[in-house]
């Protein structure tokens, strides 16, 4: 190989520091407050925005279910919907997906988006039928997101929707589907579901897929027929 | 219901295998025979690592990406002067690049929020990739980047780079060869706190009026990141040691040393069971960790030169019959039985470019690198544990298998952050 050696420049210090936070954009006592002072902070139409979402944070460290009421009232903020999915990911009631999925119906765009990963993350099937219609929507990110949280859903009833997707949809939303096909087969393999696994691979190997999950669908079937593990 | 024979049939018939993989022609780099880059947010650091890159005759440099127009323009002038041409093409959309049928890997060194989004969004288009460490920033990331890749069986060079210098092999050798006995500890130099403290902020600075996003697309930089108002001191580089952009110094020095701990040891596959948090925010610290084997893992803030001063991202490893320490002054230390082993290794600063060598090799090969990105995801977690352990304040156990705390809900919610939308991994 040619290649001209050059010495590295040596480690530098730290750059200096940033200017101070103003006293308005401190968390302070925020990181040691219960989940019911952060649901005042909430629910008080005159938090300034910088201690709603750390309040958001927080609450997502605690895992409060009493919360979900005023986290899911942020979901449309612009500004505060990441933090709000901060706060509603980790909470493991059932009250968090059903936030989430009343979401489905009330956003659009990247908030809906927002939403629709957060629930491909918490793996809530109940929202698979509405998951699957939003794949062939006129917005096509929110046609893909669906797609890629029906992956992460997994199972045979998201197979089924993803297997149809491939044959319907087409260019990005296609590559979308088809990346989520990949891993609702992995999901199904770790399930035990190994035919609707591999049929599923079969139908990522066809000659018309996009060429990346073409290729990983046959590395796929390769890595599974010639697994220790599979069954002989 | 399909056969297997049927399916093998179906997945194997179109199986070429390119040329590329086949091995270097001898002579001169054909164009067809070279690998073709991108990049995506090329700042100082991923400057250095394209200056090795471009050394390489194998390697051509065809296209740069960044929400940033001077750090575009600088790319484009730095590679346009090497090649002698005006051809390296300039992006702001990381797809517009990725759908380029002609580039085969990609150089990622943007912020640490993107490391992890970007490199899967890389694999899902079919590149190769090279990113700057710390290569995610939680837990969760690091899986779906190992998964990705071996889903998409891609090359992904994490960029830590000392897995491949000359010193460090040396002592990993000594290692293996059995003259420091039966290893006992692990010592990996973390992030000085007076730069890089164990917990970063979680404020925000002061609101400052945005720029034009020809200038500067604001909402890109943030990327994955939760949303905050504009300053300018995150993007002069001033982003480190803000929670939202940062992992903390544990994650900042540890995804090297740490990383560098596993890969001599031959713990590439698993991350340590115990974490116990030792110090303060504002003074040295430590994180003392065991694996399930009784090996004991210490992060420790020795300073930036280390104790011994060996230099930046120094490691230690410990026997019961010897030890050994260096970092980047390619200086190694021992005790005095290990003396006579020693011999002069190559300078440290060229870790790197073998590093890209190594990447360039494994992408003709298809062979893994040494720094996949299933042993990054590994020492990354340890560094995650590690980060949540201090924040915790408290020793935690730790399930590789079970991918769970098992005695802390706070720190297993602590496992996964949010991204802002549209972005997910």
């Amino acid at each position: 190989m040619q290649q001209t050696a050059q010495p590295a420049p040596a480690p530098q210090p730290a750059k200096a520091k940033p200017p101070a936070p103003p006293p308005e954009f401190q968390e302070g006592d925020i990181a040691r407050m219960d989940a019911a002072a952060l649901i005042r902070i909430l629910t008080d139409s005159s938090s300034p925005e910088f201690q709603k979402a750390k309040a958001c944070q927080r609450i997502g460290e605690l895992g409060a279910k009493e919360a979900v009421p005023a986290l899911s009232a942020l979901l449309g903020n612009e500004h505060l919907s990441t933090y709000a999915r901060y706060g509603l990911e980790p909470i493991a009631d059932p009250a968090a997906d059903d936030a989430l999925r009343a979401g489905l119906s009330k956003l659009k765009g990247n908030l809906l988006i927002g939403v629709i990963n957060s629930i491909g993350k918490r793996r809530d099937a109940k929202a698979g039928p509405a998951l699957a219609a939003m794949i062939y929507g006129v917005d096509a990110d929110v046609a893909r997101a669906a797609a890629a949280a029906l992956g992460k859903i997994g199972g045979v009833s998201s197979k089924k929707e993803l297997q149809a997707a491939l044959a319907k949809t087409k260019g990005m939303t296609r590559m979308a589907v088809a990346d989520a096909a990949l891993v609702c087969a992995e999901r199904l393999l770790a399930e035990g579901k190994r035919d609707q696994a591999l049929a599923l691979y079969a139908s990522l190997s066809a000659a018309d897929m996009p060429k990346p999950a073409r290729l990983a669908a046959m590395h796929g079937i390769i890595r599974e027929e010639t697994s220790v593990s599979r069954p002989r | 219901m399909t056969t297997r024979r049927e399916i093998l049939k179906s997945a194997i018939a179109p199986l070429i295998v390119p040329s590329v993989v086949l091995g270097q022609r001898a002579g001169a780099v054909a164009p067809s025979d070279q690998i073709v880059f991108g990049g995506i947010g090329i700042g100082a650091r991923g400057a250095h690592v394209l200056s090795k890159l471009l050394g390489f005759s194998q390697a051509k440099f065809v296209a740069i990406c960044d929400v940033r127009n001077e750090r575009r323009e600088e790319v484009k002038s730095m590679v346009d002067q090497k090649y002698g041409n005006r051809d390296c093409q300039m992006y702001d959309d990381q797809y517009a690049l990725l759908a380029r049928q002609d580039i085969d890997a990609v150089l990622i060194a943007t912020g640490d929020r993107w490391h992890t989004p970007l490199a899967i969004i890389a694999a899902q288009h079919g590149k190769d990739v090279y990113c700057e460490k710390p290569c995610s920033m939680s837990m969760e990331e690091s899986w779906a980047l190992a998964d990705a890749f071996r889903r998409y069986n891609r090359i992904y060079q994490a960029g830590c780079q000392r897995r491949n210098g000359a010193n460090f092999e040396l002592c990993k050798e000594l290692l293996k060869s059995g003259a420091l006995g039966t290893l006992q500890t692990l010592y990996a130099n973390v992030g000085p706190s007076a730069d890089w403290p164990p917990i970063p902020s979680r404020d925000w600075l002061e609101a400052e009026k945005l720029p034009p996003k020809q200038v500067l697309d604001w909402d890109r930089w943030l990327g994955p990141a939760p949303w905050r108002p504009y300053n300018s001191a995150y993007v002069r580089g001033g982003w480190r040691n803000y929670y939202d952009f940062h992992g903390g110094g544990i994650l900042e020095w540890g995804s090297h040393t740490v990383d560098l701990c596993h890969w001599a040891a031959g713990l590439d596959d698993t991350q340590p069971v115990e974490y116990e948090p030792v110090g303060t925010n504002v003074g040295p610290y430590k994180v003392l960790c065991k694996y399930a084997n009784g090996v004991n893992l210490v992060m420790r803030d020795d300073g930036w030169e280390g104790s011994l001063k060996t230099g930046s991202c120094s490691f230690r490893i410990e026997g019961d019959q010897g030890w050994v320490e260096t970092g980047d002054a390619t200086r190694i230390e021992s005790s005095a039985n290990i003396k006579p082993l020693l011999r002069p290794t190559e300078s440290a600063s060229l870790a790197l470019v073998n590093h890209v060598a190594d990447l360039l090799r494994c992408i003709r090969t298809r062979q893994m690198p040494r720094a996949s990105a299933a042993a990054a995801a590994n020492s990354h977690i340890a560094c995650h544990a590690a980060f949540i352990a201090y924040q915790r304040g408290r020793k935690l156990t730790w399930d590789p298998e079970k991918r769970e705390f098992g005695n802390d809900d706070i720190a297993n919610r602590m496992r996964s952050r949010a991204l802002r939308e549209p972005w997910r991994v």
